[in-house]
C-alpha cells in the first residue's frame, strides 16, 4: 500500500462523521430552517450512541438511539419555529449550551471505558480495487454508509418531488403553499431527516473515529461542520467535498506535530482561522460579486442560501 | 382607572404562572438529574450569601458576567450575533498581563492602566468582528467564534510559550501579578469596590446611550432593518462598527476583572465561559438593561453557589450550566410570541367583558 492510498483510506475513514453532520446540516437548512445546535447535539448522541452500545453491547443499536435522540432535538427547534414562533438561532444557541453541559454530567461513568465496537463490512472482491476497496469495503458500516449518502442526499433533493417541495419551501413558503404544499410539514420532515443524519455522525464520533466518550469529546466540530455548510453552498455533494477537504487538512496538519515542537497544544485550534479565511473567500464571491467569477467555477465556490433561512414561518401568529 | 388597574394585576399574574411553570420545570430536570430540589437550592443559596465572604466572592463573580451581559445589550440592540465575546473578554486579560507584567505592574496606578489597555484590546478584538461582518460579510457567529477559538489558543500559547512560569511550562497559568497590580481591596473580606463601580457606571452608560441617545436610536434602527436605515443616510455598517467597538471594550473590561481581581493571574479558561453565559441572560431578558442587570445578579449568584454542589451534594459541576440555560429555554418558550399572543387575548377578552 502505498503512502497516498493510506492517506487517502485514512481521510475517507475519518472524515464520515462530518459528512453525516454536513449532509443533515445540509438537508435541514434547505427547508428553511437552521439548526444550531450541531454542537451541543452531536456531543450528546456521541455519548448516547457509546452508552447505548456498551449497555446493550450492541453498536448498532447505539447509532440508531443517537439519530433519534437528532431528530429529538431537532423536533424541538422546528416545534418552537413553527407553532410558536421563536427565533430559531436563539433556541439553537441555548439547546448547544444545554445539550453539551448535559453530555458532561450523564457521561460521568462513560469517561474512557471499552466497548462494543461496529460491525466490519467484509466484500469479498469489491475491497480489492485500490484506493476505493480498503476504504469504503473493508472498513466498518458507517464509513460506507456516509459515502453512500453523498449521491443519495444529492438525488433525494434534486431528483425526487420531495426534495423538490422542500427546497421550495426553503426558498420561498408562501409561494409554496399556493403550490398545495403545506410548509409546516414540510419544515419538519427535513428537520427530522437532518437531525437523524446529524445524530448518526455524532455516533460516528464515539463508534469510529474517536472511540469512545471523555467530557467535550467532539472537540468543537460542530461549529466547523456548520460552516462547512455555508462553503458547500447548501449542495450536499460540495459539503461533503468540504469535509474531506478538512480531513485532509487534519492529516497534514497531524503529519506536522512530530515536525513542530509545541504544536500540540495549538493543533486543535487551527482550524478555526481556516474556517474564517474559507468563508472570507467564499464571500468574495458570492452575491453581486458573483458575477466575476469564471464560469467553470461557477458550480463549484459560492452558492445562494435559501432565501426563507432562519426566517419563522407564521410571523403574524 | 379601575381597567388599568386589572390589566395591570392580570399581567402580575401572568407572571406570577410564569415563574412558577419555570420554578417547577426546574425542580423537576434536577429530580430527573438525580439531585433534591430543595437540597440544591438551599446549597446554592449558603454557597452565594451564607458568610460575608461569599457575598464578597458573589458580588466578585456579578461584575464581569454584568458587564458582559451590557456589552451583549448594545450588539443585540443592533440586530449582532456578538458570539465573539468571549475571545473579546480574553483580550482584554491579555491586555491586563501585558501590563501586570511590565515595569509598569509595579506601580500603584497599575490596575487603572490595566482597565484602560484591556478597554483598548477588547475593543479591537471587537473591531476585528465588526470588520469581518462589514468588509467581507462573513456572518458575525461564524466570524466571532472563529475569533474565540483564535483568542484561546493564542492565550494558550502565551501561556506555555513567551510567559511561562520560571522553569516549569504548564497550561496552569502565569506567575501571580505582583501586589500592586491586584485590584484594591477594602476591609478584612477582601472586598473589592472598583468591579462594582466599573459595573454601575457602564449599566449607567449603556442605557442612557440605548434608551436617550441619537447613536442609540440608530443601533437600534439599524437592528431593526439595516437596509432601510441607509435610506435615511444611515451608514449602517459604521453602526456595526459602533456596536462591536462599545461591546468589545466592555467585554475587555470583564476580562481585566477576571485576570486582576479574581485570578490575579492569566488562566487557559480566564473568560470562564462568562461570555456565553451572558447570551443566554441577555436572550432571557429580551434587551431590557434593568431586567438584564437583575438576572445577571441572579445567574452569578447561581454560579457562586453552584461551585458548592460538587463538594456538598456530589453533584458534578456542569448541573449549574444545565439549570441555567433550562431556565432560559424554558423562559424563551414563556416569551415567544404565540404564547404573549395568547396571554394578550385572554387580556383584551376580559377587557371587553367589563
Amino acid at each position: 500500500m502505498t503512502y497516498f492510498e493510506s492517506s487517502f483510506i485514512t481521510i475517507i475513514s475519518l472524515s464520515a462523521p462530518l459528512v453525516f453532520v454536513v449532509i443533515g446540516e445540509t438537508i435541514t437548512e434547505r427547508s428553511g430552517v437552521v439548526n444550531l445546535s450541531v454542537e451541543g447535539t452531536i456531543l450528546i448522541t456521541a455519548l448516547t450512541a457509546f452508552a447505548v452500545a456498551v449497555s446493550t453491547n450492541n453498536a448498532s443499536l447505539g447509532v440508531l438511539s443517537a439519530g433519534l435522540i437528532g431528530s429529538f432535538i431537532a423536533l424541538i427547534i422546528v416545534l418552537c419555529d413553527i407553532k410558536l414562533s421563536m427565533n430559531q438561532i436563539a433556541v439553537g444557541f441555548v439547546l448547544t449550551i444545554l445539550c453539551g453541559k448535559l453530555s458532561s454530567f450523564l457521561g460521568q461513568n462513560f469517561v474512557r471505558i471499552p466497548g462494543p465496537s461496529l460491525p466490519k463490512v467484509d466484500f469479498p472482491i469489491l475491497k480489492d480495487i485500490p484506493y476505493i476497496g480498503p476504504s469504503l469495503f473493508n472498513q466498518n458500516i458507517l464509513v460506507l454508509l456516509s459515502v453512500l449518502l453523498i449521491p443519495t442526499a444529492w438525488f433525494f433533493l434534486y431528483r425526487t418531488r420531495f426534495g423538490l417541495n422542500l427546497r421550495s419551501v426553503g426558498e420561498n413558503p408562501t409561494s409554496s403553499m399556493s403550490r398545495g404544499i403545506n410548509p409546516e410539514h414540510m419544515r419538519i420532515l427535513g428537520t427530522l431527516i437532518g437531525g437523524f443524519l446529524i445524530g448518526v455522525g455524532g455516533a460516528a464520533f464515539s463508534l469510529h473515529a474517536k472511540y469512545g466518550w471523555s467530557e467535550g469529546h467532539t472537540g468543537n466540530y460542530g461549529w466547523i461542520c456548520l460552516a462547512i455548510v455555508i462553503f458547500g453552498g447548501w449542495n450536499p455533494i460540495r459539503a461533503a467535498l468540504g469535509a474531506y477537504a478538512f480531513g485532509a487538512f487534519q492529516l497534514i496538519a497531524l503529519k506536522m506535530q512530530s515536525v513542530t515542537i509545541g504544536f500540540t497544544q495549538v493543533l486543535p485550534l487551527i482550524p478555526f482561522p481556516l474556517m474564517i479565511m474559507t468563508l472570507i473567500f467564499i464571500q468574495m464571491f458570492n452575491g453581486e460579486h458573483r458575477r466575476k467569477l469564471p464560469v467553470f467555477l461557477k458550480p463549484i465556490i459560492g452558492g445562494i442560501e435559501p432565501g426563507s433561512l432562519g426566517k419563522p414561518l407564521n410571523k403574524e401568529k | 382607572m379601575e381597567n388599568k388597574l386589572k390589566i395591570n394585576l392580570l399581567n402580575l399574574s401572568f407572571i406570577t404562572i410564569k415563574l412558577l411553570v419555570t420554578f417547577l420545570l426546574i425542580s423537576l430536570i434536577i429530580l430527573l438529574l438525580g439531585g433534591s430540589p430543595l437540597e440544591v437550592m438551599e446549597s446554592i443559596i449558603y454557597g452565594a450569601f451564607g458568610k460575608p465572604q461569599k457575598i464578597v466572592k458573589t458580588l466578585l463573580i456579578w461584575a464581569p458576567i454584568a458587564l458582559a451581559s451590557l456589552a451583549l445589550l448594545i450588539t443585540f440592540s443592533a440586530g449582532l450575533w456578538n458570539i465573539g465575546i468571549e475571545g473579546q473578554i480574553i483580550a482584554g486579560s491579555v491586555g491586563a498581563t501585558i501590563i501586570a507584567r511590565s515595569a509598569l505592574g509595579e506601580s500603584i496606578a497599575s490596575p487603572y492602566i490595566q482597565i484602560f489597555i484591556g478597554l483598548i484590546f477588547g475593543g479591537l478584538w471587537g473591531l476585528l468582528c465588526g470588520f469581518l461582518r462589514v468588509k467581507f460579510n462573513v456572518h458575525e457567529i461564524f466570524g466571532g467564534l472563529g475569533l474565540d477559538f483564535v483568542a484561546s489558543g493564542l492565550i494558550v500559547y502565551l501561556i506555555i510559550g513567551p510567559w511561562k512560569r520560571a522553569g516549569i511550562a504548564s497550561t496552569s497559568g502565569t506567575d501571580i501579578f505582583p501586589d500592586a497590580s491586584w485590584l484594591p481591596t477594602l476591609g478584612k473580606y477582601n472586598f473589592q469596590i472598583i468591579p462594582l463601580i466599573l459595573v454601575i457606571a457602564s449599566f449607567i452608560i449603556i442605557f442612557i446611550l440605548i434608551k436617550y441617545t441619537n447613536l442609540g436610536l440608530r443601533l437600534r434602527a439599524t437592528g431593526i432593518n439595516p437596509s432601510s436605515t441607509s435610506r435615511y443616510k444611515i451608514n449602517s455598517s459604521l453602526y456595526f462598527y459602533y456596536a462591536f467597538a462599545i461591546a468589545g471594550a466592555l467585554a475587555g473590561i470583564a476580562g481585566v476583572v477576571q485576570a486582576a481581581g479574581f485570578h490575579h493571574k492569566l488562566v487557559p479558561a480566564i473568560s470562564g465561559g462568562y461570555g456565553f453565559l451572558s447570551i443566554l441572560i441577555v436572550l432571557a431578558s429580551s434587551r431590557n438593561p434593568v431586567i438584564t442587570m437583575i438576572l445577571s445578579f441572579f445567574f452569578a449568584s447561581m454560579i457562586a453557589g453552584g461551585s458548592q454542589l460538587q463538594l456538598r451534594l456530589d453533584l458534578h459541576s456542569s448541573m449549574i450550566s444545565i439549570i441555567l440555560s433550562s431556565i432560559v429555554l424554558i423562559w424563551l418558550v414563556m416569551r415567544s410570541p404565540y404564547l404573549n399572543n395568547m396571554f394578550n387575548k385572554i387580556t383584551s377578552r376580559l377587557n371587553l367583558e367589563k
